[in-house]
C-alpha cells in the first residue's frame, strides 16, 4: 500500500517570490516559514504529491466551474496569470492522478478530469519553495474555493479521506504527502480591501480561530464552523480554506508538527506528520 | 446580457496581451468587439473604469480588479482601491 507520510499547508501570495530575491524586509520571514515547510517535506521523502489548489479563474472559467477537479496531463506549465514570475513545468504523476480520480468516481465523488492546463500561481508559488527542482511530482486536487456556490466544509474533508483511502488500498510502497495551498482570510478587489493594497482580511478573528482549532488537532470542529456563510464573511478568497481541509482528510486529525500565522495576510504555514485517519475532534 | 460578459472581459485581459493593447489603444472598439456583446450600461461603466459602477451590476471583484493590476480603462490598482471602497463607503 501506498503510505500517507504527512502534509503541509502554505501560502502563495503572488508577491512572496520577488519580495525574497530582492530581500525585502519580509524576506527573511518568508524564508524562515517556507523553510520550515520545505524542510519538513524534505523530511518525509515524498514520491508523491497530492496538491490541493483553487484555480483562480484561470484553468475554469468560460467553458466549465467543476467544483472538484484532477489534473491528469502528464505535466503542466506555469504560472498563466503572472508571466513575470518564474516559469515552471511541474511534473504530474498521471497514472496515479487518473487512479484517484476514477476511484473518487467510483466512491460517489463527481470529480472532473482535467487534461490539458497551466497552472496558475497557487500551484507555482508554493513549489517554488518548496520543492523548486520540480522533483517531485505531484496529483493536483482542485477544489472551488472561489466561485459560489462553494462546496461544503464537509465534503471537501471527506473528498481528502477518500483519496487517503485509494492511496492506502493501492499496491506498491510509494510515500505520498499532501500540500494545501492558500489563506484563511483574504479579500481580493473587493470593498473590504484595505486603504492601501488590492488585498485585505476581512475576518482576522476567524483566521485566529482556524489556527486554533488546527493548532488542537479539533478538525471536525473546523469542518463544522467553516460554513459557507463564514467563509464568505472572511472574504472573496476565503474559500482556499478548503484546500487545507481536503488535505486535513488525507493526511488524518494529527496536531501539526508546526504552524504559524502570518496574522497581517490572514493566512498561515503549517507541518503535519502522519496522523492515521480523522478523529471526532 | 448578464454580468458575464463583463467577467468574461476581465478574465481575456489576464491571458491575452493583445486585447490589453486594444484596449489601451482603442477602447471602445475593443469593448464593442467583445463577446458576448456588453450593455451600453456595461460598456459606459468599463469606458469609464468605474468599477463601483461594475461592482453594484454583479461584477465579480477578483476579475474585476484585474482592470487596475493592467492599468486598463483609465485605472491602476490604487485608482481601483479607492473606486471600489468608494462606491460601499457608508454615507
Amino acid at each position: 500500500m501506498a503510505e500517507i507520510v504527512g502534509g503541509v499547508g502554505v501560502p502563495h501570495t503572488p508577491h512572496f517570490p520577488g519580495i525574497v530575491d530582492r530581500g525585502e524586509p519580509l524576506a527573511a520571514e518568508l524564508r524562515r516559514l517556507y523553510g520550515a515547510a520545505a524542510r519538513h517535506l524534505r523530511d518525509l521523502a515524498p514520491d508523491f504529491l497530492i496538491f490541493f489548489t483553487c484555480d483562480h479563474y484561470n484553468i475554469f472559467f468560460v467553458e466549465s466551474v467543476p467544483i472538484f477537479s484532477i489534473g491528469v496531463a502528464p505535466s503542466a506549465p506555469g504560472p498563466s496569470d503572472y508571466r513575470e514570475l518564474q516559469a515552471y513545468t511541474v511534473p504530474i504523476a498521471s497514472g496515479l492522478a487518473r487512479h484517484i480520480q476514477a476511484e473518487a468516481v467510483r466512491g460517489g465523488f463527481d470529480v472532473g478530469m482535467s487534461q490539458e492546463f497551466e497552472f496558475d500561481h497557487p500551484v507555482t508559488v508554493p513549489l517554488h519553495f518548496l520543492t523548486p527542482r520540480m522533483d517531485v511530482p505531484i496529483v493536483p486536487v482542485f477544489v472551488n474555493g472561489l466561485i459560489p456556490p462553494l462546496p461544503s466544509a464537509a465534503r471537501c474533508h471527506a473528498l481528502g479521506a477518500r483519496i487517503r483511502e485509494t492511496l492506502t488500498g493501492m499496491r506498491g510502497s510509494a510515500r505520498v504527502a499532501a500540500v494545501a495551498s492558500g489563506s484563511f482570510s483574504l479579500e481580493i478587489g473587493g470593498p473590504r480591501i484595505s486603504a492601501t493594497s488590492h488585498t485585505g482580511v476581512p475576518d482576522p478573528d476567524w483566521a485566529d480561530r482556524v489556527l486554533d482549532l488546527m493548532r488542537a488537532g479539533k478538525v471536525a470542529t473546523l469542518v463544522a464552523e467553516a460554513s459557507e456563510e463564514q467563509l464568505t464573511h472572511a472574504g472573496n478568497a476565503a474559500g482556499e480554506l478548503l484546500t487545507w481541509i481536503a488535505m486535513l482528510g488525507l493526511v488524518g486529525h494529527a496536531p501539526p508538527a508546526f504552524i504559524e500565522a502570518q496574522r497581517e495576510f490572514g493566512h498561515a504555514f503549517g507541518c503535519w506528520p502522519a496522523g492515521g485517519p480523522g478523529g471526532t475532534g | 446580457m448578464s454580468i458575464y460578459a463583463v467577467n468574461k472581459i476581465c478574465y481575456r485581459v489576464v491571458h491575452e496581451p493583445e486585447l490589453r493593447q486594444a484596449l489601451s489603444d482603442a477602447p471602445e472598439q475593443a469593448l464593442r468587439a467583445a463577446t458576448p456583446p456588453l450593455s451600453e450600461e456595461e460598456l459606459r461603466a468599463l469606458l469609464a473604469g468605474d468599477v463601483g459602477r461594475l461592482s453594484k451590476l454583479g461584477a465579480n471583484h477578483f476579475l474585476l480588479h484585474q482592470l487596475g493590476r493592467f492599468r486598463l480603462l483609465g485605472l491602476d490598482l490604487p485608482t481601483y482601491a479607492e473606486r471600489i471602497r468608494a462606491a460601499y463607503r457608508p454615507g
